[in-house]
C-alpha cells in the first residue's frame, strides 16, 4: 500500500516536472547550448551576441538533433528524415538556431547556426557592451561614440542644422541690411513674406521644444548609463575577488593535505553569489535604459517627422518668396550651406566605422586527420574566426598580425595541424 | 501553452484525448496543446512499453523498482517527444510516439539496467551520471560527487584555463541550486533514502565506497557510449600531451569525469600536482 503510494507519487512528480517545462527556456546570455546527435554530444553552440556554427558530418545516419542548455534542458530538435534533408528553426527566447540536416546514401550531416536576435534588445546589448568595453578601456574616449547615441546625436545635430538654416532665412529677412542684394528685392522680400515669418518662428518654437525633450532623454540615458558603469566596476571587482580567492583556496590546499575534509571551494562560493545579485542589478539597469531608449527613439521618430515636414513648407516658402522677387542668390547660399552641413553629419559616422581595424584574410588546410575541435581551438586561439571553405581551403579571419604577411604566413606553416597556407584562394 | 494546461491531468478525459491523439495535427502550436492534455496517457504507455520490453528481454520482476525504472524512461521518451515531435508536424501524435518509443527500444542496449542500479545507491548513481550525459553542469558535479572535490579542484586537476575556469563556478552553483535536487526527483529517490545513504556514507565509509565503486564503473561504462566518438580511454602519455599542450579541454572534462581509470592514469598531469595521493571514489551524497 505503501509503495503503490509512493509510485503514484513519483508518477505525479514526473507529470508535474513535464507540465511545468517552460516553452521558451531561460538561457543564460553567454551559455553556450550543447549540440546532441542520435542522443550523443557532438559539440556546443556559443550562443552570445555573435552568430556561431557547428557542422557535422561523417555520422553513419541521423535520426535526432538535440539542442540542450548546460544543466540539461531539452530546448529543442529535429526528427531527420529517413533520407534527405530538413530545416527547423527552434526558437531561443529571442534568438534562433537553425538546424538543418540530411540523410543521403553516404552519411549524414548537419549544421546548426545560432543566429541572435536582430532586435533592438540585441543593438542595445551590443551598444552597452562596446560602452562598457570603452569605458574600462579608454575613459577619456567620448562617450558619443556609441552606437544608438550616434543615431541620437546625428538626429540632433540634423535638427540644429535645420534650426540654423531656418534661422539664416529669418535672419535674412529680419535683417536686410546683411544683404547685398537689390533694395528692390528686400522691400519686395518684407511684404511678401510676413506671413510666412510668423510661421516659421512658430515652428522654429516647436523644434526648440523637441530639442528640449531629447536633451532630457539623453540625459536620463546618461544617468542610466553612470549607474550601469557603476555596476560594471562592482561586477569586476567581484570577478577579481574570486580569482584571488582562487589563488588562495590554491596556496592553501597546498598548505594543507592533511585535513580530510576539503572545503577548498567554500571562500570562492561567496562571490559567485554575490556576483548574481550584481548581475540582476546591471540587467535592471539595462532594461532602464532599454525603456529609455525606446522612448528617445520614438521622440526622435517625432522629431524626423517634424523635421521632414518643416524642411517642405521651407521650400515652399522659398519658393514662394523666389517667385516674389527674382532668383536670389542667398537660396543658392542656402543649399550650398545645407549641404555643408549634410556634410558635416558624415564623419560623426565615418569615424566610428574607421574605428574597427580591417581583419586580416588568410586561407589554410590542415593536416591530416585534424578534428573539427583542435581546428576551432587553433583558430581561438588566434582571436580569429573562420570564413567560408572552399575545395578543402579555410578561410580565416584576424585582427592584422603585428608582421608582415609573408612572415606571418611562413610562422603559421610552422604549426602542427596546418598543412598550407596562403593569402589568396 | 503547457503552463496554462497544468495539472489539467487530473481532469482530463482519457477517452477524449486518446481519439483526438490519433487524429491529424498541423501545426506545431496544435501539437502541443493536443499533447499537453494527454501527457498522463502517454507517459502511461510509454511506461506500458518499457515494461513489455523488460519482461521480453527477461529484466522483469514485479516490484515497485521495476515500476519506478518503467515510469522513468517512459517519462525520458517522452519529454523527446514533446521537443522533437513538433518538428513533424503534420502528424499523429499517437502513432509518432509509438514509433519513437519502438525506436529506441531498438536500438541495442536502450537503457543502463542492472538489478542493483534500482536500489537507492544504484538509483542515486544511475541517475547522476546518466544527467552528466545531458547536463554539463552535472558532468562537472559529477567530480564532486565522486571525489568530494570543489570547483577549485576539478579547475586544478582537469588543468583548465581562466576562460573555462569561470565556467565551473557557474556549473558548481546551478547544480547546488536546482540541478541535485531535479536529478534527485527525477529518479524518485526520496528524502529517507538519500537520509539513509547519507547514513551509511558516514557510518560504513570503506564498504559504502567499495559498492558505489561497483556500481559507476557499470553506469560509467554504459554512459560513456555518449561521448563523442573519438574520446576513447588514453595512455599517460596521451593525456600528458595534451594537458601540455593544452588542446583537448571538452576532452579531459568529458573523459575524465565519467571514467574512474582514466583518471588514475591522468592524475598529477593538472596544475595540481603529483605529489597527492591518487584519488579514490569517496562519494558524497549532498551536491
Ligand atoms: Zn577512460
Amino acid at each position: 500500500m505503501v509503495q503503490e503510494e509512493d509510485l503514484e507519487l513519483y508518477r505525479s512528480q514526473l507529470l508535474d516536472s513535464m507540465s511545468e517545462r517552460p516553452v521558451h527556456s531561460v538561457r543564460g546570455l553567454s551559455d553556450p547550448i550543447q549540440v546532441y546527435v542520435n542522443e550523443r554530444r557532438v559539440g556546443e553552440l556559443k550562443g552570445a551576441e555573435t552568430e556561431g556554427t557547428l557542422h557535422v558530418h561523417g555520422v553513419d545516419h541521423i535520426e535526432t538533433v538535440q539542442l540542450r542548455t548546460e544543466d540539461g534542458q531539452l530546448l529543442g530538435g529535429v526528427v531527420a528524415p529517413e533520407s534527405g534533408f530538413r530545416a527547423n528553426r527552434v526558437r531561443l527566447s529571442a534568438d534562433t538556431v537553425e538546424l538543418c540536416v540530411q540523410n543521403t546514401l553516404q552519411g549524414g550531416s548537419l549544421s546548426a547556426v545560432f543566429i541572435p536576435a536582430p532586435s533592438f534588445w540585441r543593438r542595445t546589448w551590443n551598444s552597452l557592451a562596446d560602452v562598457a568595453d570603452r569605458w574600462t578601456v579608454r575613459r577619456s574616449e567620448s562617450t558619443m561614440a556609441y552606437g544608438f547615441r550616434t543615431v541620437a546625436f546625428t538626429q540632433a545635430i540634423l535638427a540644429i542644422a535645420v534650426v540654423g538654416l531656418v534661422a539664416d532665412r529669418v535672419m535674412i529677412w529680419i535683417a536686410p541690411e546683411h544683404i547685398v542684394a537689390p533694395t528692390v528685392q528686400a522691400e519686395a522680400l518684407r511684404t511678401a513674406s510676413i506671413g510666412e515669418i510668423e510661421q516659421l518662428a512658430k515652428q522654429l518654437r516647436e523644434l526648440r521644444l523637441m530639442q528640449t525633450k531629447v536633451g532630457e532623454a539623453l540625459q536620463s540615458q546618461e544617468k542610466g548609463m553612470t549607474l550601469l558603469h557603476q555596476t560594471m566596476a562592482r561586477l569586476s571587482s567581484t570577478q577579481e575577488s574570486v580569482a584571488s580567492s582562487v589563488v588562495m583556496v590554491k596556496e592553501e590546499m597546498e598548505k594543507r593535505q592533511e585535513g580530510p575534509e576539503r572545503e577548498a571551494d567554500r571562500p570562492a562560493q561567496l562571490p559567485p553569489g554575490k556576483g548574481s545579485v550584481d548581475q540582476e542589478q546591471f540587467e535592471l539597469a539595462i532594461h532602464g535604459l532599454a525603456s529609455d531608449n525606446e522612448r528617445l527613439s520614438k521622440q526622435i521618430a517625432g522629431l524626423e517627422e517634424h523635421n521632414r515636414m518643416l524642411t517642405a513648407k521651407l521650400q515652399t516658402a522659398i519658393a514662394h518668396v523666389a517667385k516674389a522677387a527674382e532668383q536670389g542668390p542667398e537660396r543658392v547660399v542656402a543649399r550650398e550651406a545645407d549641404v555643408a552641413r549634410k556634410h558635416q553629419l558624415l564623419p560623426v559616422v565615418d569615424s566610428r566605422q574607421s574605428a574597427q581595424a580591417q581583419p586580416f584574410l588568410f586561407w589554410v588546410t590542415f593536416s591530416e586527420g585534424t578534428t573539427q575541435e583542435s581546428i576551432d581551438q587553433w583558430v581561438n586561439g588566434m582571436k580569429g574566426h573562420k570564413g567560408v571553405q572552399n575545395e578543402g581551403w579555410q578561410e580565416v579571419q584576424i585582427l592584422p598580425p603585428p608582421v608582415p604577411p609573408d612572415l606571418f604566413l611562413e610562422q603559421i606553416r610552422g604549426e602542427k595541424i596546418i598543412k598550407e597556407a596562403r593569402l589568396n584562394h | 501553452m503547457q503552463n496554462t494546461l497544468r495539472k489539467s491531468h487530473i481532469i482530463a478525459d482519457p477517452t477524449v484525448s486518446v481519439s483526438r491523439l490519433e487524429e491529424v495535427v498541423a501545426t506545431s502550436e496544435e501539437f502541443d496543446q493536443v499533447v499537453a492534455q494527454a501527457l498522463p496517457i502517454l507517459l502511461d504507455r510509454a511506461a506500458g512499453y518499457t515494461k513489455r520490453f523488460l519482461r521480453e528481454t527477461g529484466q522483469w520482476n514485479d516490484d515497485i523498482e521495476h515500476e519506478k525504472f518503467a515510469l522513468r524512461w517512459g517519462s525520458e521518451y517522452l519529454e523527446r517527444f514533446l521537443v522533437c515531435g513538433r518538428s513533424e508536424v503534420p502528424c499523429r501524435p499517437l502513432f509518432l510516439f509509438d514509433s519513437l518509443v519502438a525506436k529506441q527500444h531498438s536500438k541495442p542496449e536502450p537503457f543502463c539496467y542492472h538489478p542493483d542500479l534500482l536500489k537507492p545507491l544504484g538509483r542515486f548513481l544511475d541517475g547522476l551520471v546518466a544527467r552528466a550525459v545531458v547536463s554539463r553542469d552535472a558532468l562537472i558535479a559529477l567530480y564532486h560527487h565522486s571525489y568530494g572535490w570543489g570547483a577549485g579542484d576539478v579547475i586544478a586537476v582537469t588543468g583548465l584555463n581562466g576562460l573555462e575556469s569561470q565556467r565551473i563556478y557557474k556549473n558548481f552553483r546551478r547544480w547546488r541550486e536546482s540541478g541535485w535536487q531535479r536529478t534527485m526527483d527525477e529518479m524518485g529517490l526520496t528524502k529517507p533514502e538519500l537520509a539513509e545513504l547519507e547514513n551509511q556514507r558516514q557510518r560504513h565509509r570503506q564498504r559504502f565506497n567499495g559498492e558505489a565503486e561497483r556500481l559507476i564503473r557499470v553506469a560509467q561504462g554504459h554512459y560513456r557510449k555518449s561521448e563523442p566518438d573519438h574520446y576513447p580511454c588514453l595512455s599517460r602519455s596521451q593525456w600528458g600531451e595534451m594537458f601540455t599542450q593544452g588542446y583537448g579541454c571538452d576532452y579531459r572534462i568529458w573523459h575524465l569525469a565519467l571514467c574512474l581509470d582514466c583518471m588514475q592514469t591522468a592524475w598529477g598531469l593538472g596544475s595540481c600536482g603529483s605529489s597527492a595521493e591518487k584519488p579514490r571514489l569517496e562519494l558524497q551524497v549532498r551536491p
